[in-house]
């Protein structure tokens, strides 16, 4: 007996299209392109710079590179959970010069008590939590303001981005505050087995945070509140909490971000950080976070400040003007966002 | 409930710990005397720049009209042999001396008419805003390695600006009117990638109106 098959064959194709073996392939390079889009990105940056410019692939550019990006990505990191809660930090530039300055001012100055004839004085372990205690108090007022209050993140960390700049020119009179000690300055120039001490701290955090985020409680947390705030509110999430932590934390990331500025400059800049928290966004969003919350990795967000931190090099080496060289930013974090609004539609 | 007690304990002691590394206590007469021992005077520093440094390498410094000509036929050479700068990038310092007729006093500046055989070009003589590092730049003389941070190196750039503007500047500015002949030295700052000879400022260091 001979079975038609022809008459079968039709029959599988208009039921299940979407099986056949090329339109499988090609849906699955297009999961792939988007999955891997920010690497894709970046090795693509890199081999054009690297083209055009002679000095790019060298060991000593490769490290200036990665010690100028780790001051993103931990100020990065922090945007990551502020921005995976559906929030937003710009106060993080801000709340890093003054962090910076308050322990830049305790290191070379102490505290004096002339009624008590008494100076206070600070070790560098006590300048360092001292600042970074200022960065994650900034930080929760921020999300105080925003929970107690329901101010929008924009409006409240708006404002804490003109406080804590206020506060950073009362500190330092608006003078560089300079001569902070040697062990400080390791911080920021110093090395470690070969590899640059900012490298070395940036790694720490991304590591650390990476945990926070995929093995705890508290990243679950941050996840839900993003995906959907109502849903994780009626699954008996304290949101207030886990917010106020979420801002401490990227306050505290500021901070450190700040030392590293510091130790780096062996000065508290009184305008540092200015506009840092847009390169942070960006790394955030390049990284392929969403923007609306609930969706994206830590490890996406290295990513995104790695291909900041390439771009900005590459911009310099190819001497892009500075004025191009922030058209040619934002042009790259309005792709980002409508590559990230597009894939979101898709799925 | 001893669970509870030990965890307290800890954390007490760990905290302990960290204070204890934190901070130290001293008397602040102590302190303060201590300090003013170290501090840095920049005012004196200034001072021995000036004298030592600044007012003896004015007779050499290069003349401005063979400066200009050296910068418009081969300005690699004239950087490489006249300039001077602390710091890394573009911007490079000049000490120069100079003679010309006084075209425009304007209140912020005196413009000279510098007339060679072939070459005619204006400088303007700052008398107002007398600010930056050019003088302290341009001799080349401060050695970066001295200083323990740049707060002291900006002072004493400071002083010696403010020795111009207290000094140099009020008896000339006084007695200099249209048409008189000066001789000046001062220091000028110019961008090497980005040169232009059109609008030559120099602080000035040294002011004298010639008999006529």
């Amino acid at each position: 007996m001979i079975t038609d098959t022809s008459t079968q064959q039709p029959e599988i194709t208009k039921s299940e299209p979407a099986k056949t073996p090329s339109n499988n392939t090609a849906k699955d390079f297009r999961h792939y392109l988007v999955k891997f889009q920010s690497l894709i990105a970046l090795f693509l940056l890199c081999a054009v710079i690297g083209l055009l410019s002679d000095n790019f692939f060298t060991v000593a550019n490769g490290w200036n590179v990665m010690r100028q990006i780790s001051v993103n990505i931990c100020i990065s990191v922090g945007m990551t959970l502020v921005i995976l809660t559906g929030g937003i930090d710009l106060s993080v530039g801000s709340v890093l010069a003054f962090s910076g300055a308050v322990t830049a001012g305790l290191l070379s100055a102490g505290i004096e008590l002339p009624a008590f004839d008494l100076f206070i004085g600070f070790t560098l372990l006590g300048g360092i939590i001292v600042g970074m205690a200022t960065g994650s108090i900034l930080g929760a007022f921020n999300g105080w303001t925003i929970t107690r209050f329901r101010v929008p993140p924009f409006v409240a960390t708006l404002a804490m981005l003109t406080i804590a700049r206020g506060l950073t020119m009362l500190w330092t009179n608006g003078f560089p505050i300079s001569g902070l000690g040697e062990g400080f300055v390791t911080i920021g120039t110093g090395w470690f087995l070969g590899i640059p001490v900012p490298v070395w701290i940036s790694a720490v955090v991304v590591v650390s945070f990476m945990m926070i985020t995929t093995k705890t409680k508290l990243g679950r947390y941050i996840y839900a509140i993003g995906g959907n705030e109502n849903a994780a509110r009626l699954s008996g999430i304290n949101i207030k909490k886990v917010k106020i932590i979420v801002y401490s934390l990227a306050g505290g990331l500021a901070a450190v971000g700040g030392l590293i500025v510091t130790a780096r400059l062996n000065s508290a800049q009184p305008n540092a950080g200015f506009s840092y928290e847009l390169d942070a966004i960006a790394a955030v969003v390049i990284g392929g976070t969403s923007l609306s919350g609930g969706r994206g990795t830590i490890l996406g967000t290295v990513l995104g400040a790695i291909i900041i931190g390439v771009l900005n090099n590459g911009l310099v080496l190819l001497d892009v003007s500075p004025f191009w060289q922030q058209v040619v930013k934002g042009i790259v974090i309005l792709l980002a966002v409508i590559i990230d609004k597009s894939s979101s539609k898709n799925q | 409930m001893t669970n509870k007690i030990i965890k307290y304990a800890v954390v007490v002691l760990v905290v302990g710990f960290i204070l204890y590394n934190a901070v130290y206590f001293e008397k602040l007469s102590e302190v303060k005397a201590a300090s003013s021992e170290e501090a840095f005077d920049a005012t004196a520093y200034a001072q021995s720049f000036w004298t030592n440094a600044l007012l003896p390498a004015l007779p050499e410094a290069v003349d401005l009209a063979a400066l200009i000509h050296q910068l418009k036929t081969n300005p690699a050479q004239a950087f490489e042999s006249h300039s001077h700068a602390l710091g890394i990038g573009n911007i490079r310092y000049f000490l120069v001396q100079g003679q010309g007729k006084v075209a425009a006093v304007n209140e912020n500046e005196v413009t000279v008419l510098n007339e060679q055989d072939t070459m005619r070009f204006l400088v303007q003589l700052e008398t107002e805003f007398v600010y930056g590092n050019a003088v302290r730049d341009a001799v080349g003389a401060i050695d970066i390695s001295e200083f323990t941070n740049t707060m002291h190196l900006n002072q004493v750039s400071e002083e010696v600006n403010q020795i111009i503007r207290q000094e140099v500047i009020p008896p000339f500015r006084e007695q200099v009117k249209e048409g008189d002949i000066v001789q000046f030295a001062g220091a000028v700052e110019l961008n090497q990638k980005y040169l232009n000879l059109d609008e030559i400022e120099i602080i000035p260091v040294s002011l004298m109106i010639m008999e006529p």
